[in-house]
């Protein structure tokens, strides 16, 4: 499973895209993670499931440092989450540095998230614009390109509240892969979705995959799991319980807890 | 959808529902009441020769009149604008985290909400009392540049830093009411592109609560309008102050309070309007059609009602548009 032997240095390009060791995360008095060790490589479709409350999207949040770990270490691509290393210190990244970090990591969220006064394709083009300088014109051609690829570009001009959740959700990973992310972060993005919706969105995600897009997905959908995850991991009460093969563990888990978990969603 | 077709086509229209409506005995009795007592007001105020109307006719254009009402009008819109900037750049520093910075906005607005607007305004008044020059220099150390306070702050400037620097206060509040009421999926959304806190601030969070803070703004503006009234008291000449200096002349008090009042009037009531259509444009994206404005229905009106479709030929998706 996970080799703890190699160490963080000799991670870098062809490493592992996400690496976490033992990491704990814990608000207040709830712990929330409690260990977490787990290898994301490169161009893999990752699945975490569990059920609500078993940390699974917090742990996701860690990744691009929307929520802070308390204890552990958590690398991307090679470099460490949040923090430089120097000797044995940790020093804490400015909000400048986390910022340019976040542009490399898409992340589409359960409830979408799109900006309700921007249009669809400004809604893509907002961040290149703002955050990587480009022109307006070029951003526009490519998030036109990206709308079409999702099978939006006659939606370009219609508002987040003009368009149904799986249209919204289409639009929401346009929008992430407008910034060229090396890794995208899906926490249950059909969660919130109509059963006849969920069906384009996982297409889009699947090409995505055929591509050699890294993804990290939480997801309910087994079906997408089986079908296009390279590796899935179980979660419960903010540890792994057990991980492998998306085939094999949904076939036949080993542990009493994923049995339960599985008898009850599949 | 071919069987809804199909039952259409087979059964037509049902008939249109023509029934007896309502009737509301009660709204006739009260229309009567009021009206009698409009028209009541109405004689009152044309027969009684208190109110003076050929006069009031007479000052309604006045020169110290209309130069009052510039003056209101510019005091208004200058200290708003301060009001709207520093209530800004208030509410961003009462919401950092930064606690040197949300503790400064916080002693601030305690200040600026807990004392009287007009005993403020005579304070900034009498600011030469205090320091009789105001310099620009090292603190306890030599100055570069000095100048007398009364002449750096004349009356027009008082006025405005006393309604300014209160406003900024109150609109320090509604607007920080706003931030928080935008969803916080928003600024996460924005930060995993890898925008800033500023920009996320300025792109994503800010014009969503402008839907929040402007019918509160708008109301504000109307309310400064009226209490700028209130600096007649450091004898700075806008429209109450010169209504006040002319009946102190001619005593013709009650017309030219009426002058004065019908102005404050018919400005609050442009900015009422202005503020109708302000708050449309940033409902943008929240309604799925904006309802027409007065103009589009009056247009609507006199060109004629347009036959309103069937039900069935509007519902949308039908078509194929995936508009579900």
């Amino acid at each position: 499973m996970t080799d703890l032997t190699k160490t963080p240095a000799d991670a870098g390009n062809g490493g592992p895209m996400v690496r976490s060791e033992d990491v704990h995360k814990s608000y207040g008095t709830v712990q929330v993670l409690k260990g977490i060790d787990l290898e994301v490589k490169q161009g893999e479709v990752f699945c975490l499931i569990g059920p609500s409350g078993s940390g699974k999207s917090t742990f996701l949040r860690c990744i691009n440092h929307l929520e802070k770990i308390n204890a552990g270490r958590l690398w991307v691509d090679g470099e460490l989450v949040g923090y430089r290393q120097k000797g044995d210190r940790l020093y804490e990244l400015k909000e400048s540095e986390v910022a340019l970090k976040r542009r490399d990591i898409g992340m589409v969220f359960q409830r979408f998230n799109l900006f309700p006064h921007m249009t669809a394709l400004e809604n893509v083009i907002e961040a290149p614009v703002q955050v990587k300088g480009e022109s307006k014109a070029d951003a526009r051609n490519r998030g036109m390109a990206l709308l079409e690829r999702v099978g939006l570009a006659d939606k370009a001009k219609n508002y987040p509240s003009q368009l149904s959740g799986g249209q919204q959700q289409r639009v929401a990973i346009a929008r992430a892969l407008a910034m060229k992310p090396k890794l995208m972060l899906f926490d249950e993005p059909t969660s919130a979705l109509d059963p006849e919706l969920v069906g384009d969105v996982l297409d889009v995600m699947r090409g995505l995959a055929e591509e050699g897009m890294t993804m990290v997905v939480v997801t309910h959908e087994m079906g997408f799991a089986r079908e296009v995850g390279d590796a899935l991991v179980f979660m419960d009460g903010g540890v792994v319980v057990e991980s492998g093969n998306p085939r094999d563990v949904l076939t036949n888990p080993q542990h009493e807890r994923t049995r339960a978990f599985l008898s009850k969603v599949l | 959808m071919n069987s809804l077709d199909k039952g259409k086509a087979t059964k037509g229209r049902p008939e249109t529902i023509k029934a007896v409506p309502v009737r509301h005995p009660g709204r006739w009795a009260g229309a009567v009441v009021i009206a009698l007592l409009a028209a009541m007001l109405l004689s009152a105020l044309f027969t009684n020769p208190a109110f003076k109307w050929d006069i009031v006719g007479k000052y309604l254009f006045h020169d110290s009149i209309v130069h009052g009402m510039l003056v209101t009008l510019e005091l208004t819109a200058l200290a708003m604008l301060m009001g709207v900037v520093g209530g800004i750049i208030l509410a961003v520093m009462r919401l950092s985290p930064n606690p040197l910075l949300s503790g400064t906005a916080w002693i601030y607005i305690w200040i600026f909400r807990g004392t009287p607007v007009l005993v403020q305004l005579v304070f900034w008044n009498f600011l030469g009392l205090i320091w009789a020059k105001l310099s620009i220099g090292v603190p306890w150390g030599p100055e570069f540049w000095s100048e007398s306070t009364n002449v750096l702050i004349p009356t027009f400037v008082a006025a405005l830093l006393g309604l300014g620097l209160n406003e900024a206060a109150y609109m320090a509040e509604i607007v920080r009411g706003g931030i928080q009421s935008v969803d916080e999926g928003q600024s996460e959304a924005s930060h995993a592109l890898g925008m800033s806190r500023f920009q996320t601030m300025r792109r994503i969070v800010l014009p969503q609560a402008m839907r929040v803070i402007i019918p509160p703004t708008g109301n504000e503006t109307i309310s400064m309008l009226k209490t700028t009234s209130l600096v007649s008291v450091i004898s700075l000449e806008e429209i109450f102050r010169a209504g006040q200096v002319i009946y102190s002349r001619n005593y013709q008090n009650i017309p030219l309070l009426i002058v004065v009042s019908l102005w404050y009037l018919f400005f609050t009531s442009l900015l009422t309007i202005g503020q109708y259509y302000i708050e449309r444009h940033y409902a943008r994206g929240s309604n799925r059609t904006l309802p027409p404005t007065p103009i589009q229905r009056l247009r609507r009106l006199f060109a004629g009602k347009p036959t309103p479709k069937t039900t069935a030929d509007v519902v949308p998706g039908l078509e194929g548009g995936g508009h579900v």
